[in-house]
């Protein structure tokens, strides 16, 4: 093969041949960049980010928030998802919260794509799908993005050799700087993420936020998973719903948030604002090191052979039978949340928030996800879709 | 800093181009091709 | 489920297609790596992911750009003739030293890959600026191509900077603090052992021909080293010390800027050479890396992608527990073959879970170490292909059997302390 002699024309033919790939790959790259389209329920104010913190307007952090009030005062409670992209019982849940939520009393504040950035692309060499894909109950299929941990190199490049957390000095590996949960509680001035953490905790403060979660997913051979991670302030409201979580016979691990390791919202929300923040995790296979083959089938129902092989060697922290569904995912999340709801009043009679429409965990774990989204409205007219 | 970055890649991605053309082993020039695939689309943000 | 069918059967597809591509077919091996995953997609049913296989190459981005600096660099200090002129100066200064030579030169070696955390700017920085120094005084062209190659390897596991703990530690939620001791323990005895191994015999039994070596060293002292001509190193050392050293205050310019600057400042030294012709030649040299490292993202790409991946690691975590050390002392450098960053990613990380209990930070530097040996894995084996091009030799395959016994000794020593751990710990902290 050696003998093969290269000249200007092949080296010609070859950038070609260059140009079209690269052409194409583009094409698939760029589509990641369409935003995802939510029918918020009635009730709902579409916002943006940037109007708690201006200096986000016209980048691409800014990110919506919509807020629902109810008729009667109360607490406020933040529902956030999309902190990481790559986990996506977090944003699907609130995403649920936007499309089905019925605020009677107190206020109800939905980020379902908090690292925006995140979405818009995919990380080299995880084999990620790009897309979700879910039927409705009237046929129709919506779809979601499959995104990155990370906020999207375009905008945060090059990554340093070492990220330094500015309020703590805490040295991280350099591309922890593109992870929004490393990055709190922002500075003003930073970088993007940084400024985009900023903006949240102006949220929490200008909008009193009592009640704020942080919905993630880890890998199911991680220790902290099928859990939930409170700050010092959190901990009693959340000692009290995962007893009654147990009673629900949805078990879960309940850690108190570390004070060495910092950058994450449950302790940075926690210690820089007055809300009690909690973060959740659920086990995501299609995110952990030891998944054999990575598509989307693998995100909706977390079956995976090595994951199985891994549970009887017993490497994992979840019990695992073989999946770990989407609709189990979003299920405890939103279980979870729906008894801080419903315990709040008890624990703070002024903070109290009434909620109703949210589909239980039983009713997802029957019907699937798909069954509680909105189908689309037409094309001319889309409320709410966000930008 | 990324304009700078997207200047170095630029750098690289013609010196790439000149090893290239001046290559006379065709196989070699198949590897410089693999490497300006990443190089083009970062240079235009695309990736 | 047959746990070998079908990720096994892909894995076999996968080797055999590389194998097949770069020794039979005599293919660059970034082809070869590149046909490779492409069979893996098209046996797997996924056809030529293109998307996938593009993507994965974006794994490298950043390791490219510091390849290609780092060389421009080094052509650049070669070319106004500094290199030749710090040689000679060492070596008039300490070859009747020759333990504290040995020693001394191991530690430079290791110094720029410790504050950037990377072996192949240790190898084309002072790895490059040792090599005529050895040579001349007798060490043969194959021993110091693997001591620097090794010395390369221990900067980049020594602290301050250590990229593989640093993954390791992220994927677990550690941050990277109080590693600096134990990284010490990991690395410095061994480069120890590396000098008295590969450097040092030939040193002490140098008796050349004086009146020949005089002459040498008059040739490379052609370019009298000024401070001036000097300015080049003095610029980098100062670059990558600041961000290093003052975090926060220093500019964060990263590796590829602070190498360019660095070659641009050789403009002030009053030397002529041609920056066009340097600087392609240097991407030139650097070519056959650069792709294989195109090939390496696309074939870790489609390994995710159709099961391979998850296969080797769980097949590894399977092991009996007296054999998991044994695969942690195996599977991290082999998997080290498509880059020590990506086996402390994709193994290291689940073998300190499988670890735990354990004194964490210590395993963590440890397996670090392990997985640095990666960096002699081939085919991308950079720190063994660079070693080989700074002493001039075209096969790095005849570098690697030298790299053998400090090689398995680094993996010993590194499983020495994870078993060691909790006496370790109690020891250092
Ligand atoms: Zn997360």
């Amino acid at each position: 093969m050696k003998i093969l002699r290269g000249t200007p024309v092949t080296a010609l033919v070859l950038l070609v041949l260059v140009g079209a790939v690269s052409f194409l790959a583009a094409r698939e790259f760029l589509a990641m960049r369409v935003p995802d389209v939510v029918v918020p329920a009635p009730g709902y104010e579409t916002h943006l980010l940037s109007e708690w913190e201006p200096s986000l307007k016209g980048t691409p952090a800014d990110t919506p928030v919509y807020i629902q009030a109810g008729s009667e005062p109360g607490g406020t409670v933040l529902v956030m998802g999309g902190t990481h992209p790559n986990e996506p019982s977090s944003s699907l849940t609130a995403v649920l919260f936007l499309e089905r939520a019925r605020v009677n009393r107190g206020r109800l504040v939905v980020i379902p794509f908090a690292n925006i950035m995140g979405f818009s692309h995919n990380d080299p060499q995880e084999a990620s799908p790009q897309r979700l894909h879910f039927t409705l109950a009237d046929g129709s299929v919506r779809t979601f993005k499959y995104g990155s941990r990370a906020t999207n190199p375009i905008h945060a490049w090059p990554a340093p050799d070492v990220y330094i957390h500015p309020q703590s000095g805490q040295e991280l590996s350099g591309k922890e700087k593109s992870n929004l949960n490393r990055a709190h509680p922002g500075t003003p001035d930073g970088d993007l993420t940084s400024r985009l953490a900023y903006g949240l905790r102006q949220l929490i403060v200008k909008e009193k936020i009592d009640l704020a979660f942080d919905l993630h997913e880890a890998s199911p051979e991680y220790p902290v998973v099928n859990a939930m991670v409170a700050h010092e302030r959190s901990m009693e409201l959340a000692a009290m719903v995962v007893m009654e979580l147990e009673g629900a016979g949805i078990p879960m691990r309940l850690e108190p948030s570390p004070k060495n390791l910092r950058g994450l919202t449950h302790r940075e929300w926690g210690d820089f604002t007055e809300t009690m923040p909690i973060l959740l995790e659920t086990a995501n296979p299609s995110q952990g090191r030891l998944r054999g083959r990575t598509d989307e089938d693998l995100v909706l129902t977390g079956r995976d052979k090595c994951y199985t092989k891994a549970a009887a060697l017993g490497r994992l922290f979840v019990p695992y039978d073989g999946s770990q569904s989407i609709e189990l995912r979003v299920a405890r999340h939103t279980a979870t949340v729906k008894t801080f709801l419903d315990m709040l009043g008890l624990f703070d009679e002024a903070k109290e928030v009434d909620v109703e429409g949210i589909p239980t965990y039983e009713e997802l774990l029957g019907q699937g996800y798909g069954a509680f989204l909105t189908p689309l409205p037409l094309k001319d007219a889309s409320p709410g879709s966000q930008g | 800093m990324t304009p700078i970055y997207r200047g170095i890649v630029a750098l690289v991605l013609f010196l790439m181009l000149r090893c290239m053309f001046r290559e006379k082993d065709f196989w070699k020039q198949v590897t410089g091709a693999l490497v300006l695939i990443p190089l083009v689309l970062r240079l235009l943000l695309l990736k | 489920m047959d746990w070998f069918w079908p990720e096994g059967f892909y894995t076999l597809v996968m080797v055999g297609v590389f194998v097949l591509g770069a020794f039979a077919l005599k293919l660059p091996i970034a082809v070869a790596m590149s046909l490779a995953a492409v069979s893996g997609a098209v046996v797997a049913g996924d056809g030529i992911p293109l998307r996938h296989l593009v993507e994965g190459t974006f794994g490298y981005l950043d390791t490219i750009l510091i390849i290609a600096s780092a060389m421009i660099f080094m052509k650049t200090v070669e070319r106004i003739g500094l290199l030749e002129a710090v040689a000679a100066r060492m070596i008039r200064r300490f070859r009747s030293f020759p333990l504290l030579l040995s020693l001394g030169i191991l530690l430079l070696i290791m110094v720029p890959g410790m504050i950037t955390g990377s072996s192949t700017a240790a190898v084309l920085t002072t790895g490059a600026l040792v090599a005529p120094v050895l040579i001349r005084l007798g060490v043969p062209v194959l021993k110091t191509a693997a001591a620097i190659a090794m010395g390369a390897i221990y900067g980049m596991i020594a602290p301050p900077i250590n990229l593989p703990a640093m993954i390791i530690g992220g994927g677990i939620d550690m941050p990277y603090v109080g590693f600096a001791l134990p990284l010490l323990l990991c690395t410095l005895p061994l480069a120890v052992v590396t000098a008295l191994l590969l450097v040092y015999p030939d040193l002490r039994r140098f008796k050349g021909d004086e009146v020949a070596l005089e002459e040498q060293l008059r040739e490379m002292e052609r370019t009298p080293l000024t401070p001036r001509l000097f300015l080049p190193i003095l610029v980098l050392v100062v670059l990558l010390g600041g961000e290093t050293f003052l975090p926060g205050v220093w500019p964060a310019l990263g590796m590829p800027l602070d190498f360019l600057l660095a070659a641009l400042s050789a403009f002030l030294t009053g030397r002529r050479w041609n920056l066009l012709e340097t600087a392609t030649s240097a991407v030139e040299d650097t070519l056959p890396v650069m792709g294989i490292l195109m090939g390496v993202g696309m074939f870790i790409q489609v390994m995710t992608l159709i099961g391979v991946r998850g296969f080797v690691v769980v097949s590894a975590l399977a092991l009996p527990a007296w054999l998991l050390y044994v695969g942690i002392a195996t599977s991290l450098p082999l998997f080290g073959a498509v880059s020590a960053f990506g086996a402390a990613s994709v193994l290291g990380v689940p073998f300190v879970l499988a670890l735990l209990g354990k004194n964490e930070i210590i395993v963590a530097s440890a397996l670090s170490l392990i997985a640095g040996l990666g960096d002699l894995m081939p085919p991308t084996a950079l720190a063994g292909i660079f070693a080989a091009q700074v002493v001039g030799e075209e096969n790095y395959f005849r570098v690697l059997k030298h790299c053998v016994i400090p090689a398995v000794l680094t993996a010993a020593w590194g499983i020495a302390i994870i078993l060691g751990a909790s006496f370790v710990a109690g020891v250092l902290y």
